[in-house]
């Protein structure tokens, strides 16, 4: 079925008995699948090769939820505060995808890297404001989720020297002041 | 004091004892909220925005990590009563309030596919005429809805009363300030389960169940006009994508 | 179907505050008529052959009453408008109409307009709500005819010439009360129709009929407007004006606002006001204060007054207007002058309807015509009432009823009509046939479902008696006593199971319920429940088998209840005695049967229990019930005097109470909110200020600081004088408040005190034969025990509350029966035998006193003076309660013995009246 086609539901409604798998939209309560939210509901054939040949129903509704980080995704953070174990960073984006509302994430000082992870100084990894992409590693404590930038591709994109100009990277370590010259020391990710 | 009428049948304000009062619902009406509805039943009006989820904001609050957390929070306007007052925040009877709805919404909202997570309601009476309860309670289902925010089932209130003898549906104000039972009864159509039934006076086991079967109808109709406005609320939107 | 319409509807005194309330209009309203065919069909519609469909206005109804009552008039449409303004102004009429909109042997049909889509009117800007209201009778009067279409005629009944008026130009049919009258050629009716006086079409009509000088005689009333500002601003004082019994001249205002008494003298300072008006006074200046002295007014004094149809004569304004220049001189001197005032306005009418004959008057010419007559109340405090009236030689000479309409500026008198009722409100009717299809077959027999219902113990062999006054035949309680092996009584109270025969909303409840209690007049009886029940089925006569609801007690010899015991029973019982003589075999010590030893056990139990409840503080009031003795064949009386009480009578009372109270007790704790008590007030201050004052007069000092303050003192109260005690007992009793039903959710716990018998609860549980409030304690038992279910009328707090509000009317209605009753057995009684006797007085007045006959229970006035005479001679000592001719030493204290002759005279026909003269 099209994805705007199928008929509308609302909360509550039944979408159909246990042939169905309760997809996105949907939940199971019992025998029965009924739909969770309000919107359209569409049909989706199993997977092919799948054990399970039942079809999944689920219910498309008109707003979107914003992006929220799950283990494994990579996120677009910003650094809000550097301290001697750890850094900690506000979830912009997950997946390119903006998030709607605030995440902290904690870069510890063993997940800045893959290699030398005792001899991290976090001073010389970030600062404050830089634009960083991480992993998810964990939903981490209560307070943040874990990030780790600890892949060559992974770490700061983008970042302004101490003097406000943007900090072009030289090296995976290093980047240059575009006004100064300066080097300022940054753990940076390699970009394609 | 006659609230029927023995010889029409007619309450004070011309329904009948089974009718209820004229209902409006609307969604969207705060911008800044994911979702957002007005409800009114008759001249009582009520206001809902629901904020999430989103990531809980005070973590202290969060009981189990595995349920989303749902608060509430119940207030009356100062002008929606006849004289203005200053309505004091935090008070013994808006408390209750909120914790009514906050418990009847959790019983509806999947809590546990938004783990970690909090969903925050606010409930504003605009103009109090009876039955505020539950036209928070309503209010607060189409505002959650409007939010996306997935729900077992959409969950509707409605009081019913017994005043001269007789059940009657939606007691206005002047029928709630009578002093006769009030009950209020919160109703998952769909799965027909009562998920909320509150009651401040006593009344025999076998007129409460007429007077509480009247409310459940009540909430069926009300879940009924519920279902339209979201269903016509879907379609308008599709309009405006195009 | 739903339409909504919002509208500011008032704003309450004080704060100004908007409400808001919702209006629907909606148009599935039925119009009632069975011609129509669009409408849903009624349950008894007008008819569809009906002449005419009327449509009543305000007025109509309110004044027009006895009129719509007459089943000639029918078809009518009231509406909703025209209902709540009748609501508003009258709730007597309102009660009336309703009960005439719910008979369903009338065809009244009453139309919501104001919720109809098409008959709802909203104010326009600049109407005023009368004229508004008029718009929405019109309204619906036109829609009614454009409705029902042209074969049906709908004709707007209204007295308004405006409103008639304006009908004619709006094409609707309209037509006066009487020109309708009139086409119907029924004569009779037209006696029915009130005639106005004011302001309406028939006013040209009256005003060919007198004099055109017209005189005013009283002054106008205040506006409502300026009362309440006055009210407010403390010019005006509110309260209830109470005309003085003896003094139909005088009269008393309790006024909250200044916390005494306001008096007012005269009819015209008294400016129209009934007994019972709720009136604004204002106070005259303290100049015009004068002595506050009481006269009693002989009701013959108003007699050479012009009583002819002339209330305009300019010389009949009333003389009694200032009866202070008499004693205006003797007023310097008195200090604790009450304050005087006049009534500016009144709040609220309290007209009833008054029972009396007409005045003596010549026929007057062509007895077919109209013919205006005065009417005199039997009650002395109402004035004489105007009526006009077609059947004049019918009414001459008879007892009638009147009801009061108007009282205008210019008529020294009410006007009214003539109505029939019933004095007191009491219900003589015999019961209808569906009534009594209510009862069980007779002759009824204890039947085998009875006793196998498990509710039910059988007590058959439980050796149960009853004692009651001689002749009694409606026995509704029995006693039984057992010794127990542990030297315990088992104690049983066993009162008729009346609701086991009379169910919940059956038409014999109904009636029952409406008539409250059983009325017992000398010689007579007006029966609650039907003769069958109350003399057979229920009544616990000897030697059958009854139902009964007990109440049983294991107590110890020292009258300490261990354990109370609540069942539904059969019993038999074994005798049914006099109080005499149980009271015989009591004190007989030679009989040692085992009915006599339960008597002397259940006594010495009474004792130790009213002992008791002495201590705890229970008064022991008198009061001087009469007995009499009457000629089985004339029914005259044979002989009269005191009640006698024996100690028997207070052992069953003393059972009676610790029955009630046991019952009370078990009611509350399951129906903590809909218990029907009883409780009796405490009496406050100003209430025993007359019993201080007579009791300080003779150097006796009561404490009335609670009751049992006031039970001992009144215990200490002696002399050398025997009858001393009672006398103040008596007065004690006077001065209380009157014991009320109420319902238990209505007050709270300290309100329901029984001041009287000291208990903090009681209620009536022993006589449902003849009293209601019985019948509703036993279902509540039944339902407390669980035998039975709580009827629907118990969750309704409201309704519970009326049903004791009408026991308490009829309770109260019963009792001035009976009085009555006796009053005119006593006159019956003397009128052959004047006699000569010793009095008490009891009360000091400026020209009398009024005196108590201990051996008969009559109290009357006397006169010092000759009438018409103000008592100049005689001056009023109120600290010694003491009148005393100035110059003599002739006085006259209160409490003093006085000899009186005793005699009818008859001044007026059909008022004969006891006279009382001092020898």
């Amino acid at each position: 079925m099209d994805h705007d086609g199928g008929e509308v539901v609302t909360p509550g409604e039944l979408l159909g008995n246990s042939s169905l798998l309760a997809g996105l939209g949907a939940y199971a309560d019992g025998r029965c699948v009924r739909a969770s939210i309000t919107g359209h509901r569409r049909l989706v054939p199993p997977p092919p090769g799948s054990t399970d040949q039942r079809s999944t129903v689920e219910v498309v509704g008109h707003k979107a939820h914003g992006a929220v980080p799950q283990p494994g995704s990579v996120v677009i953070a910003r650094v809000t505060k550097v301290m001697a174990r750890m850094a900690s960073a506000d979830i912009m984006c997950v997946d390119s995808k903006a998030v709607k509302e605030k995440f902290t994430g904690m870069i510890r000082q063993q997940d800045v890297r893959a290699t030398e992870i005792d001899k991290v100084d976090m001073f010389q990894s970030y600062r404050p404001g830089d634009i960083v992409r991480a992993l998810v590693l964990s939903l981490g404590d209560a307070r943040a989720y874990y990030l780790s930038t600890a892949q060559n591709e992974l770490g700061v994109v983008s970042a302004q020297s101490i003097t406000g100009g943007t900090l072009v990277p030289i090296s995976w370590t290093e980047m240059q002041c575009e006004l100064t010259g300066q080097i300022e020391q940054r753990k940076v990710a390699k970009v394609e | 004091m006659e609230y029927v009428n023995p010889l029409t049948g007619f309450r004070v304000d011309g329904r009948r004892p089974n009718e209820m009062r004229q209902l409006k619902g609307e969604v969207g009406v705060v911008a800044r909220a994911d979702g957002s509805a007005l409800f009114e039943m008759g001249n009582t009006r009520v206001i809902a925005a629901v904020y999430g989820p989103r990531e809980v904001q005070n973590k202290g609050q969060q009981v189990n990590s595995k349920d989303a957390l749902v608060r509430c929070e119940y207030r009356m306007a100062d002008f929606s009563t006849g004289d203005r007052r200053r309505k004091p925040k935090g008070d013994r009877r808006s408390t209750e309030i909120s914790l009514v709805i906050r418990q009847t919404m959790e019983a509806s909202i999947l809590t546990h596919l938004m783990p970690r997570s909090q969903i925050d309601i606010f409930v504003q009476v605009l103009q109090a005429d009876g039955g505020t309860r539950a036209a928070c309670i309503n209010a607060a289902t189409l505002a959650l809805a409007d939010a996306g925010i997935p729900m077992r089932d959409i969950v509707t209130s409605c009081s019913a009363g017994y005043l001269c003898s007789t059940p009657l549906l939606d007691l206005n104000y002047i029928e709630d300030s009578a002093g006769g039972p009030d009950v209020t009864v919160g109703f998952l159509t769909k799965m027909d389960k009562v998920t909320l039934l509150q009651m401040d006076a006593k009344l025999p086991m076998d007129t409460f169940e007429t007077v509480m079967d009247l409310a459940i109808e009540g909430c069926k109709a009300i879940a009924n006009y519920i279902r339209e406005v979201l269903l016509e609320n879907t379609r308008r939107l599709e309009c405006q994508r195009g | 179907m739903l339409q909504s319409k919002t509208f500011v509807k008032k704003t309450r005194a004080g704060r100004v505050q908007k409400v808001v309330r919702e209006h629907y209009l909606r148009d599935d309203i039925s119009c009632g008529a069975a011609s129509c065919s669009t409408c849903g069909a009624v349950e008894h519609p007008l008819s569809a052959d009906a002449a005419a469909i009327l449509v009543v206005d305000t007025n109509v109804v309110l004044h027009q009453i006895d009129l719509l009552e007459n089943p000639a008039i029918d078809d009518v449409v009231l509406l909703s408008v025209v209902l709540d303004e009748v609501k508003n102004k009258n709730l007597a009429v309102f009660n009336r109409i309703k009960a005439l909109c719910s008979n369903k042997a009338r065809r009244f049909f009453v139309f919501t307009n104001e919720h109809h889509r098409d008959t709802y009117v909203k104010e326009m800007v600049g109407e005023s709500p009368n004229d508004r209201n008029d718009r929405a009778i019109r309204v619906a009067t036109r829609w009614y005819q454009s409705h029902l279409g042209e074969n049906v005629k709908v004709l707007l009944i209204t007295n308004d010439r405006d409103n008639k008026r304006k009908a004619i130009e709006e094409g609707i049919n309209a037509e006066t009360v009487e020109s309708y009258v009139r086409s119907l050629a029924q004569p009779g009716l037209l006696d029915l129709v009130v005639v106005s006086t004011s302001g309406d079409v028939t006013m040209e009509d009256v005003e060919d009929l007198r004099p055109s000088k017209k005189k005013v005689i009283y002054s106008e009333h205040k506006p409502m407007s300026e009362i309440t500002a006055g009210l407010r601003c403390g010019i005006y004082h509110q309260g209830k004006l109470r005309v003085n019994r003896y003094n139909p001249f005088e009269a008393y205002v309790g006024s909250e606002s200044i916390g005494d008494e306001i008096v007012i003298h005269g009819r015209s300072n008294m400016n129209r006001a009934f007994d019972g008006d709720i009136v604004a006074v204002e106070l005259l200046p303290q100049d015009q204060w004068h002595e506050s002295k009481s006269f009693i007014a002989d009701d013959d004094e108003d007699d050479e007054e012009d009583v002819h149809l002339a209330p305009n004569s300019a010389d009949d304004a009333p003389r009694k207007a200032n009866p202070t220049q008499s004693t205006a001189a003797s007023s310097a001197d008195s200090v604790s002058s009450r304050p005087v005032g006049r009534v500016v306005g009144i709040i609220k009418r309290n007209w009833n309807s008054y029972c009396g004959s007409l005045e003596p008057m010549p026929m007057p010419a062509g007895s077919g015509g109209v013919a205006h007559a005065l009417f005199v109340s039997k009650d002395r405090r109402i004035p004489k009432i105007r009526i006009q009236t077609r059947q004049l030689g019918n009414l001459l000479d008879k007892r009638i009823i009147v009801a009061v309409d108007s009282w205008d500026v210019l008529s020294r008198y009410p006007s009214g009509h003539y109505v029939v009722l019933i004095e007191n409100d009491i219900n003589t009717r015999p019961f209808s046939t569906q009534v009594l299809a209510c009862l069980p077959p007779l002759p009824w027999t204890l039947s085998p479902e009875d006793l196998a219902n498990p509710n039910r113990q059988d007590l058959r062999h439980v050796r149960v008696f009853s004692v009651d006054p001689p002749g009694c035949r409606d026995i509704d309680d029995a006693l039984h006593c057992t010794p127990l092996p542990n030297g315990n009584f088992e104690v049983g109270v066993h009162i008729a199971d009346v609701t086991n025969f009379v169910h919940p909303g059956t038409p014999l409840d109904e009636e029952a319920s409406q008539r409250g209690t059983s009325v017992y007049l000398v010689g007579q009886r007006i029966d609650m429940l039907p003769k069958p029940l109350t003399e057979d089925v229920c009544s616990l006569r000897a030697d059958v088998e009854r139902l009964a609801f007990s109440v049983i007690w294991e107590m110890t010899p020292h009258a300490d209840i261990i354990s109370t015991r609540y069942t539904k029973s059969v019993i038999k019982s074994c005798a049914a005695m006099s109080y005499v003589e149980a009271q015989a075999r009591m004190d007989d010590s030679r009989l040692v049967d085992p009915l006599t030893v339960d008597l002397r056990n259940l006594n010495s139990l009474a004792k130790i229990m009213r002992h008791r409840r002495c201590e705890r503080g229970a008064l022991t009031l008198a009061s001087a019930e009469v007995k009499f003795e009457i000629d089985s064949e004339t029914h005259d009386p044979l002989d009269i005097g005191i009640y006698q009480i024996r100690e028997a009578n207070q052992m069953i009372e003393e059972f009676m109470l610790a029955a009630n109270i046991s019952v009370a007790e078990k009611i509350l704790k399951h129906f903590p909110l809909c218990s029907l008590l009883r409780r009796h007030p405490s009496p406050t201050k100003e209430m025993l200020e007359p019993l201080l004052r007579t009791a300080s007069s003779v150097g006796l000092n009561l404490d009335v600081s609670s009751s049992k303050a006031l039970a001992e003192s009144l215990d200490n109260a002696k002399n050398d004088d025997p009858y001393f005690n009672k006398l103040i007992r008596i007065l004690a009793t006077r001065c209380m408040t009157q014991a009320v039903y109420f319902c238990s959710g209505d007050l709270t716990f300290s309100e329901y005190y029984h001041y009287g018998l000291a208990a903090s609860l009681y209620t009536h549980f022993t006589s449902p034969i003849r009293r209601y409030a019985d019948v509703i304690v036993h279902r509540l038992l039944a339902a407390a025990l669980e035998i039975a279910k709580l009827p629907p009328l118990f969750q309704d707090g409201p309704q519970l509350t009326g049903v004791a509000d009408n026991l308490n009317y009829r309770h109260r209605n019963a009792q001035m029966a009976s009085r009555a009753s006796v009053e005119l057995h006593t006159l019956i009684y003397f009128r052959t035998r004047p006699m000569d006797t010793e009095a008490r007085i009891v009360k000091i007045k400026a020209n009398g006193f009024i005196v108590f006959v201990p051996k008969f229970g009559i109290e009357g006035p006397i006169y010092l003076t000759p009438k018409g005479d103000k008592g100049g001679d005689w001056v009023v000592d109120e600290v010694h309660q003491r009148v005393t001719k100035p110059g003599t030493n002739v006085s006259y204290a209160v409490l003093q013995t006085v000899m009186i002759h005793m005699e009818v005279v008859e001044p007026q026909p059909h008022r004969p009246k006891l006279q009382l003269t001092l020898i």
